[in-house]
């Protein structure tokens, strides 16, 4: 009867709020179920930054769950090569270095000029039974037979000097006349003479005064080898110039033989721009 | 214009490959832009060579201005010719300063004065390269321009390469005018030949790649390496060896390319050792052999040897020491003595 049906709907409600409670209680779960899978992401990221951290061979302070710990064999030798190349470059930034072989020393001489680094040059030296050249990239034009003869067995140190201040000057004032035919071949009228060593170079050019152009002739002889300046400067003009150029004649004499090349070809064009 | 130049200079463009020519009368300067564009260059050459020839006239080229055309030519297809390196010696300590104005004045001077009918013509290319073709005629005849010598000097270098065609009695003239000129005291013949003028170059100037041990940044090569192989199971049994080879050759051959090389030459005056009981060629007399390596590019050749398997690395030296011995002529005599191996003579 009604008892009956009413028990039978009591024991329904009875379940469906037992269902209901189930499902709240899944939902529950879950969600801290989640909270606690987004826990433990953040805590692994954080390891994971803190392992790499170690790695890179920087210890921090922040956070420390974990101690900073010593670091690894595999980083302290990485910092360790990465030292010694540091020192190895500035050696080799210096100019000369060397380098132990079987039979004695290989050199590198490492030209440079203001800033710029050019060639470089090797020599092979054996060392039994007494100091010689076995083999070297110098070019044939530097006199290497006699400084050898001069410094090599008695003073290598010296030989090496001497050698590099050959080179250097030898690169730089090849980079002088280089810069004069790349930057201011305007005013440079024909070709640039010049040879191997870079230590005569005979040119015209161009010098206006007076809205007139007038050509000048220099020949610039670089006596010592070891130098980037002219030991000799001759400036001369053509007949018509007027006599006033002479005195300009003197000065660019004057300035060629202070400075660099491509510097005062530099500070011509500063100098007739403000007259201009 | 004169007939002969005329035909010499025909000639001349007849040597050039049709595509080249126009780059190359470019180079001359010597025609103007609007009579090059006058030109039809797709022509066949003897017509393009008789339309050049035709402006040349309207121009009045003379004998100067063809042979810096001959010049030309020669520079750009240098390996036409053979080329010899010729060594000079100076015993003076004090620097001479190299003026390339005096030194023309002093070859002219010195070959005119020898021999009045030479056509000298001097042309200067980058690395301070001097080029100086000269046509030798006698006392009683003109000079004959299609019998040519070439030579290309550095300043200040003790190195001249000297290409000549068939006059070789002409050549000492020509050696002591260089000398002269350049402020030396002698000169001598290297055994040192080949049809590359910039190998020969590379050689004496040692620009070629020597494999120097430094600690210098170079940029790192990728020295073949050898992509993993994707399928594991493949081995190489004998990586060992090839990488023992390669380390070899690269100590030996360093890493650049080699100098260009046709040929090397091992004259041999050593005994023939044979069984004695075989009886052949009994010791009284040096077996006289020659031996003649050729290719189109014999040093290369030589650095691939070892890694093809066709030979044992390290290579004789007698092979490797090429360049930096600066020669590819040898003569090898019995050691005699005390003399550690076979002696190479200089």
């Amino acid at each position: 009867g009604v008892l009956a049906h009413l028990e039978m709907l009591e024991m329904q409600a009875h379940e469906a709020a037992v269902k209901q409670q189930e499902v709240k209680q899944q939902e529950e779960k879950l969600a801290r179920l989640k909270a606690r899978v987004q826990e433990l992401r953040l805590q692994r990221d954080e390891l994971r930054a803190k392992v790499d951290l170690q790695q890179k061979g920087q210890l921090g302070k922040e956070g420390g769950v974990s101690d900073p710990a010593q670091p690894s064999a595999r980083a302290v030798l990485e910092w360790k090569i990465k030292s010694l190349k540091a020192m190895l470059r500035i050696f080799y930034l210096t100019g000369i270095s060397s380098k132990l072989t079987k039979q004695g020393v290989c050199f590198t001489i490492s030209t440079a000029y203001e800033g710029t680094y050019l060639d470089s040059y090797h020599l092979d030296l054996l060392t039994q039974p007494e100091v010689r050249i076995q083999r070297h990239s110098v070019p044939t034009f530097i006199p290497l037979e006699q400084i050898a003869k001069k410094y090599l067995q008695t003073d290598i140190r010296r030989f090496m000097s001497v050698l590099s201040d050959h080179l250097n000057a030898y690169v730089g004032r090849r980079y002088q006349a280089d810069q004069l035919q790349e930057h201011f071949s305007d005013q440079i009228e024909g070709a640039l003479q010049r040879n191997s060593l870079c230590n005569l170079l005979v040119f015209n050019y161009n010098v206006s005064s007076q809205s007139k152009t007038f050509l000048f002739n220099a020949r610039l002889l670089y006596g010592d080898l070891c130098s980037i300046l002219p030991t000799e400067v001759v400036i001369s003009c053509t007949p018509d110039a007027p006599a006033s150029l002479a005195e300009t004649a003197g000065a660019h004499s004057d300035l060629f033989r202070r400075m660099a090349l491509h510097k005062a070809f530099r500070s011509f064009r500063s100098t007739e721009k403000n007259v201009a | 214009m004169d007939v002969t130049v005329a035909e010499y200079i025909r000639r001349t463009v007849l040597k050039i490959p049709r595509d080249e020519i126009k780059t190359v009368l470019q180079k001359w300067g010597f025609l103007s832009e609007a009579q090059l564009q006058s030109i039809n260059f797709r022509q066949m050459k003897e017509n393009t060579a008789q339309e050049v020839v035709q402006l040349c006239e309207e121009n009045s080229a003379d004998i100067r201005q063809a042979a810096v055309l001959d010049v030309i030519y020669n520079h750009i297809y240098a390996d036409k010719r053979m080329w010899s390196v010729y060594q000079m010696n100076k015993t003076g300590e004090e620097m001479e300063v190299f003026c390339l104005t005096d030194f023309k004045k002093k070859i002219k001077r010195r070959l005119q004065s020898a021999l009045k009918n030479v056509t000298i013509t001097f042309r200067e290319y980058e690395h301070n390269a001097i080029w100086i073709r000269i046509a030798w005629g006698t006392p009683y005849t003109k000079p004959n321009q299609y019998k040519t010598s070439y030579v290309v000097y550095h300043s200040q270098t003790p190195y001249v390469f000297i290409s000549t065609s068939v006059y070789k009695s002409n050549l000492p003239l020509l050696c002591q005018a260089l000398v002269v000129a350049s402020n030396y005291h002698d000169i001598r013949e290297m055994e040192l030949r080949s049809r590359s003028l910039n190998s020969l170059k590379d050689i004496v100037f040692k620009r070629y790649s020597q494999n120097f041990q430094t600690y210098c940044p170079r940029p790192l090569q990728d020295r073949n390496v050898a992509p993993e192989s994707a399928d594991p199971r493949i081995i190489h049994e004998n990586r060992n060896e090839k990488e023992r080879i390669q380390r070899v050759n690269q100590e030996v051959f360093g890493d650049g390319p080699q100098p260009k090389l046709e040929f090397a030459q091992y004259k041999l005056e050593t005994m023939f050792r044979s069984d004695p009981k075989m009886d052949v060629l009994d010791k009284k007399e040096p077996f006289r052999c020659l031996v003649k390596f050729s290719s189109p590019h014999l040093l290369e050749a030589l650095k691939s040897l070892a890694p093809a398997g066709m030979a044992d690395a390290p290579l004789s030296p007698l092979l490797t020491c090429i360049p930096q011995k600066a020669r590819n002529y040898f003569r090898i005599r019995e050691k005699k003595g005390l003399l550690p191996g076979n002696f190479v003579s200089p």
